[in-house]
């Protein structure tokens, strides 16, 4: 669905951080929203952890730059790393092409599958928050 | 007659003793990763010819060619005319922002350093959980890419100075501007005023550099020549960890990647050997060492303007480090770090350390 002219896929779940979670069953897929990578542009390094990594809601386990920007990623449910995007090693730009699709970043193996409805998921919530996000991140 | 652009002026000699040899796309690190005949010295020269005979303009068309260079030196080291390369390019970057035409990384850099204390626009520095600003015999000088992206490896490095009980302070440190001299703008005199001022606080008789470009910044731009009237000196921190011995050792093999600010813009390249030779045992050079280093591809604002070019002349010398097979690449430069870490590939099993950092951890393991 489209809010506020940036691509959300309704079948997702949305971390504050703008890193989207897809529930895959036993696994989740995590990315970064159309938000994130129209603001950061060309994406040219994402770190890739180790597979086996644990991780902690609300904890930074990776980071993603740009040009001249740093984000850093931040686990949206305690769980352990089980896979990384390696297209992304030499072709981090595929998250500026595809951030919902070949653009994929991690797969989690989730502790609690619960800890995802701490994340916003509905309309109303995603379009109040990205309303506050675009007058705080995006220039005229 | 007075030519159309300062570069001519002052360099138009030089540039016409190119004997276009090509002896530079030999050792220039753009050419060697992009092999694009216009990225090399000669290349950049061949087209200031055409400039000076006026066939041409600086213009924006030529930003590709002329704003794409780490000048890491190694074409100056290696022109059998002598060409001064690194000092003409400085020029016609500053006759192209005069002339209106600038790489918009760098206009950008410019325009940030008006408004924040570092080249990212970051508002909040690590705290690196340091008093700053006090009285201290020492200044250490972190610098922007060990602020604000290799905070890891500064921690490190600060660990090992107190480790060392070394009588220091952080400061409230601003970006020491050099590079903006380097890709056709002026130093920030408002930075260097606030970087001196806050030096000359502390009392301290002693700055040490984590980073090499910030040293050469501060003992050659004659804008800093306030800290040397006021008999402060400035160090890079393998000039101080020189004189330590730490007590440990790795049976690791370990190399070392010779940064360009410190090697060969500063001509040190014993003082960090003569440190790793004390810790690592098992030391090989890489196949093109001291003068003679690869570029990591981030100096000259190359990161920044140019990431995928950058990255690619990183990954260019992370394959000799695992050519010789080495475990571990010692460096002392944060952005040397922070561009040969993001370049690495999974399969490349060797770990990127600055120097300080890894003594800290073999002084950690051995606690």
């Amino acid at each position: 669905m489209e809010i506020r002219g940036y691509n959300m896929p309704e079948d997702l779940y949305y971390e504050q951080n703008h890193f989207w979670v897809r529930d895959e069953g036993d696994l989740l897929v995590m990315g970064m929203d159309d938000f994130a990578q129209q603001l950061a542009k060309e994406i040219v390094y994402v770190q890739l952890p180790d597979e086996g990594k644990a991780l902690q809601a609300g904890k930074k386990f990776a980071k993603v730059e740009s040009g001249k920007w740093l984000g850093k990623v931040f686990a949206p449910v305690d769980g352990e790393l089980v896979a990384v995007n390696e297209e992304l090693e030499t072709n981090p730009g595929l998250i500026n092409e595809d951030c919902y699709g070949k653009g994929w970043m991690y797969k989690i193996k989730p502790e609690d599958k619960g800890e995802l409805n701490n994340l916003m998921r509905t309309y109303e919530e995603l379009d109040k928050w990205l309303a506050e996000e675009i007058e705080k991140y995006v220039k005229e | 007659m007075e030519a159309k652009y300062d570069f001519a002026n002052k360099f138009g000699d030089q540039v016409l003793r190119c004997s276009e040899c090509g002896f530079c796309q030999g050792f220039c690190p753009v050419f060697g990763a992009m092999l694009r005949p216009s990225y090399s010295a000669r290349g950049k020269m061949l087209v200031l010819k055409e400039v000076m005979d006026g066939t041409i303009d600086l213009n924006n068309e030529l930003i590709e060619t002329l704003f794409q260079c780490t000048t890491c030196n190694s074409c100056l080291e290696n022109c059998p005319a002598g060409v001064e390369v690194p000092e003409i390019i400085r020029q016609v970057r500053k006759d192209m922002v005069h002339a209106g035409s600038c790489h918009p990384a760098f206009e950008g850099m410019n325009e940030v350093l008006k408004e924040h204390t570092n080249i990212y626009a970051e508002e909040e520095p690590e705290d690196f959980e340091r008093e700053r600003n006090k009285k201290a015999e020492y200044v250490y000088f972190i610098g922007c890419v060990g602020s604000y992206r290799e905070d890891e490896a500064t921690m490190s490095t600060l660990e090992l100075l107190d480790r060392l009980k070394l009588d220091y302070t952080l400061i409230d440190e601003v970006c020491c501007s050099g590079v903006l001299d380097d890709v056709g703008y002026q130093i920030n005199e408002d930075l260097v005023r606030k970087n001196i001022d806050l030096i000359l606080a502390t009392g301290a008789k002693m700055v040490i550099t984590g980073c090499p470009y910030c040293s050469r910044t501060f003992n050659n731009k004659p804008q800093y020549a306030r800290l040397k009237d006021k008999g402060i000196k400035i160090i890079h921190i393998t000039q101080f960890l020189n004189e330590f011995d730490f007590g440990v050792k790795t049976d690791k093999l370990v190399t070392f990647h010779d940064p360009c600010d410190l090697g060969r813009h500063c001509g040190i390249y014993e003082e960090p050997r003569e440190i790793i030779r004390k810790i690592a045992p098992n030391f090989v050079e890489l196949p093109h060492s001291r003068v003679d280093a690869l570029c990591c591809g981030a100096g000259g604002g190359v990161r920044g303007a140019y990431p995928k070019n950058s990255l690619a002349m990183a990954r260019r010398r992370l394959q000799e480090v695992e050519d010789v097979g080495a475990d571990v690449v010692l460096t002392e430069c944060n952005s040397c770090v922070h561009n040969l870490s993001n370049a690495k590939l999974r399969r490349q099993k060797f770990r990127i350390y600055n120097i300080s950092q890894f003594i800290n951890e073999l002084m950690q393991e051995a606690e």
